[in-house]
C-alpha cells in the first residue's frame, strides 16, 4: 500500500476521534510549547546582547572599546590622543583596521561660557527630540531642526534659575561650547545625576546639545573611547587586550588613571552559558511532560488497537500484510504527536513572544528591547521530538496490532 | 487440480485441553466448481474453509494450491496470497463502518498496491457487477443486510481472484434476499468462472450447489461429487 494512503486512512481514524486525540496531544502540546517559549527568549536574549554589545560579527567587521578612565574625575586629561592613535597604528598596524576616538555622547565634561561667565559644564549629545525628558519651558529639539544643524541647546532647569532666576528668562540666552554659540530653546526639569539602576544618568546634565553641531566637521583629536575596529575572523578580544595593555606601559596617560579593555564578548558568553543551564534544566522538566505524554499516547494507541480488532481482521483478510497494519498505527501514533508537537511549537512560539518584551525589564531595565527569536533549530526540535515520540510509544501497540491472530478475530 | 487438500489435522489448545478439530481432512477442488461445506455448527467447517482460504496458517498435512506447497508459507507470504488469490465473504459482511461502499471495495485493491486511477475504475466496474452502481458513496450503516453482503461480495471479488470462500453468506439474511445473493454467486460462478466455496446451514442454499460437502466431527462423511469418501479411515 502506498504511504499516501496509509496517511489518509490515518487522517481518517483520528478524526473519527476527534476528542480522544485532541485531549492525548495535550501533554505533548505543553511540553513542546515550554521548549519552544524558553528557547524562544534565550535566544532571543542571547541576540539582543550580542546585537547591542557584540564584537558586531554580523556586519562583517568587528568593533571594540578601550575605555580610560581618569583616577581624578575632575581631571582634564584625556586618555587618547594622536599620539596614542599613532603609536597603535605603528604597533598593531596589520591586525587593526581602523582606530578612532569615539565621539563619545553621554555625560561629557567641558568648559563653556554661559552667558558671559565661564563655567565648567556636564552636558550630552543628542540625535533627535528628546522625550526622557520633561520640558518646563520653551520647546523641544525638532527633527528638522537637528538635521539641518541648528545650534540650539536645551538647558536644566537648575541652571535656568542659578543664572537667570527663572526657565523663563532663560530662553533665547545663549551658550558658548566650544567654538559654537548655541542658542536655548527649552528648559527641561532637572534630573538625578544617577538613574535607580546605579548607572549615571544620561540626562542628569547641565546642557543637551545636538551631537552633529558638536562634533561639526573635526576628526575627534582627543577622548576617552577608543573605537577599534577589525575584520572579520581576526580575533578581537585577543588584540584589544594586548591594545590596552600596550597602552597601560606607553600612553601618555597611563599615571594619572587606567586603560581599560572591557570584554563584553567574555561577558556576553558567560551570560549564555548561564542561559544555557536554565534551557537544560527547563528542557529536562520539558522531556518529563513529554514522557509522560508519551505514555499518554501509547495507552490510546492500545485502545485504539483493541476497539478496532475487527477493523484490523478485515484489513488482513483483504490482504493487508502485517506490516502495513503496523505502519498504519505507528502512522497514526506519529501523526497524532506531531498535531501536538506543531500546536506546541506554535504556541510556544506565541508565548515566546509575549513573554519576552516583559523580560526586557527584568533583564536590562527599559534600555533593552528583547525580542524572542525563533529559530530554525527550533523549529525541527520541536518537529523532531514530536515525532520521536509518536515513534517510540507508537511502537509497541503498533506491533500489537499487526501481531493479532486473525482466526481469533474472524470466529 | 486447483486445491488439493491431503491429511489435514488441526488442534485448538483450550487451557490444558487439545482439541482435535479436524481428523485427516482430504479434499480436492477444481477450478470453476461451486462447492457447499454443510455440517452442525461446531463440526469444523468454517475451520476448513479457513485453512483453504490461507487465514489459517496453523495446521499440520499438506495443501497444494495450484502446485504450491502452502504449508511451507510464511505468515507474510500468507497476506501476498490472500491478496491475490482469494476473496471473503463473511456472515455478517465484516464492512468497515466509518469508510464509505467504495472505499470498502477499494480495500484489497489498496493493499494489491494498485493505483488510484486504476482503482476507482475497477470499483465501478465491480460495483455495477453487484448491482450497487449508485451506492459508491453510500455508508455501509445506512443500507440493507442484502445490499451490505452484495458490497462485501463486490469487494471479494475486486482483485480478481482466482476463489471466492463465503462463510455463510445468507446466515443474516431472509429468505428472499439470500436467494439473491445466491443467485449472484451462481451467476459469479457460471458467467464469469470464479471458483466458489461456501459454508453454510441452509439446506435450500446447498441444494442449489453442484457439489456439497459434509462435515460431521472434523471428518468428511459425503460428498456428492466424489460419493461416500474418507468417512474416518
Amino acid at each position: 500500500m502506498q504511504t499516501l494512503e496509509l496517511v489518509k486512512t490515518a487522517v481518517q481514524s483520528l478524526k473519527a476521534n476527534k476528542k480522544r486525540s485532541f485531549l492525548t496531544i495535550i501533554g505533548i502540546m505543553i511540553g513542546i510549547a515550554a521548549v519552544i517559549t524558553i528557547l524562544g527568549i534565550g535566544d532571543g536574549i542571547t541576540q539582543t546582547m550580542y546585537d547591542k554589545f557584540g564584537n558586531n560579527a554580523k556586519q562583517g567587521q568587528q568593533t571594540t572599546e578601550i575605555i580610560y578612565t581618569p583616577d581624578n574625575i575632575n581631571s582634564s586629561t584625556y586618555g587618547f590622543t594622536e599620539n596614542e592613535l599613532d603609536g597603535i597604528r605603528t604597533q598593531f598596524g596589520g591586525e587593526v583596521k581602523k582606530v578612532q576616538i569615539e565621539k563619545e555622547t553621554d555625560n561629557l565634561s567641558t568648559q563653556a561660557e554661559i552667558g558671559d561667565l565661564n563655567k565648567t559644564i556636564s552636558l550630552s549629545l543628542v540625535t533627535k527630540p528628546v522625550r526622557q525628558v520633561k520640558l518646563i519651558a520653551g520647546k523641544n529639539f525638532t527633527s528638522a531642526g537637528l538635521q539641518s544643524g541648528e545650534a540650539s541647546a536645551l538647558m536644566s532647569a537648575a541652571v535656568a534659575k542659578k543664572q537667570y532666576g527663572t526657565a523663563q528668562n532663560a530662553l533665547g540666552t545663549t551658550v558658548m561650547v566650544g567654538n559654537t554659540t548655541y542658542q536655548v530653546i527649552g528648559v527641561y526639569q532637572t534630573q538625578g545625576q544617577y538613574t535607580d539602576a546605579g548607572d549615571q544618568n544620561t540626562y542628569g546634565v547641565n546642557f543637551l546639545l545636538p551631537k552633529d553641531v558638536y562634533y561639526q566637521g573635526d576628526d575627534v583629536k582627543q577622548g576617552d573611547t577608543l573605537k577599534l575596529t577589525f575584520n572579520q575572523g581576526e580575533n578581537a578580544s585577543g588584540i584589544s587586550r594586548r591594545i590596552a595593555k600596550y597602552l597601560k606601559k606607553s600612553g601618555a596617560a597611563a599615571s594619572q588613571g587606567t586603560y581599560e579593555y572591557l570584554d563584553m564578548e567574555k561577558a556576553l558568553k558567560q551570560f549564555s552559558s548561564q542561559m544555557s543551564i536554565i534551557t537544560t534544566f527547563i528542557s529536562f522538566i520539558a522531556a518529563i511532560s513529554l514522557f509522560i505524554a508519551g505514555i499518554g499516547v501509547m495507552n490510546m494507541m492500545y485502545i485504539s488497537v483493541s476497539e478496532r480488532t475487527q477493523e484490523i481482521g478485515i484489513r488482513l483478510a483483504v490482504g493487508a500484510t502485517p506490516f502495513n497494519i503496523m505502519m498504519q498505527f505507528l502512522i497514526e501514533a506519529v501523526m497524532l504527536t506531531l498535531t501536538g508537537g506543531l500546536l506546541g511549537f506554535l504556541g510556544g512560539a506565541g508565548l515566546a513572544h509575549l513573554l519576552a518584551p516583559l523580560m526586557s525589564n527584568a533583564v536590562s531595565g527599559a534600555a533593552i528591547h528583547i525580542h524572542a527569536h525563533i529559530s530554525l533549530n527550533a523549529f525541527l526540535l520541536a518537529f523532531g521530538t514530536s515525532a520521536a515520540v509518536g515513534l517510540i510509544f507508537g511502537i509497541l501497540p503498533a506491533r500489537q496490532a499487526a501481531n493479532k491472530n486473525l482466526i481469533d478475530i474472524l470466529r | 487440480m486447483m486445491i488439493e487438500l491431503a491429511k489435514i489435522n488441526k488442534y485448538y489448545q483450550q487451557g490444558t485441553n487439545r482439541f482435535h478439530v479436524l481428523h485427516d481432512i482430504s479434499i480436492n477442488i477444481a477450478q470453476g466448481e461451486l462447492v457447499a461445506i454443510i455440517g452442525e455448527s461446531g463440526s469444523g467447517k468454517s475451520t476448513l474453509i479457513n485453512i483453504i482460504g490461507f487465514l489459517d496458517e496453523d495446521f499440520s498435512g499438506t495443501y497444494f494450491y495450484q502446485g504450491r506447497a502452502i504449508h511451507e508459507l510464511s505468515r507474510k507470504q500468507f497476506s501476498r496470497l490472500r491478496n491475490r488469490n482469494v476473496g471473503f465473504v463473511f456472515q455478517n459482511f465484516k464492512l468497515l463502518r466509518e469508510q464509505t461502499v467504495a472505499e470498502n471495495v477499494a480495500l484489497p485493491l489498496l493493499y494489491a498496491g494498485k493505483r488510484r486511477k486504476e482503482i476507482n475504475e475497477r470499483v465501478h466496474e465491480v460495483l455495477d457487477q453487484v448491482g450497487l452502481g449508485d451506492y459508491a458513496d453510500q455508508f455501509p450503516k445506512n443500507m440493507s443486510g442484502g445490499q451490505q453482503q452484495r458490497v462485501s461480495i463486490a469487494r471479494a471479488i475486486a482483485t480478481n481472484p482466482q476463489f471466492l470462500i463465503a462463510d455463510e453468506p445468507t446466515g443474516a439474511l431472509d429468505t428472499e434476499t439470500s436467494q439473491e445473493i445466491m443467485d449472484l454467486f451462481k451467476h459469479l460462478n457460471r458467467d464469469e468462472g470464479t471458483t466458489v466455496i461456501m459454508v453454510t446451514h441452509d439446506p435450500h442454499v446447498a441444494a442449489q450447489c453442484e457439489r456439497v460437502v459434509k462435515i460431521i466431527d472434523g471428518r468428511i462423511v459425503s460428498d456428492s461429487k466424489g460419493g461416500m469418501l474418507n468417512a474416518d479411515s
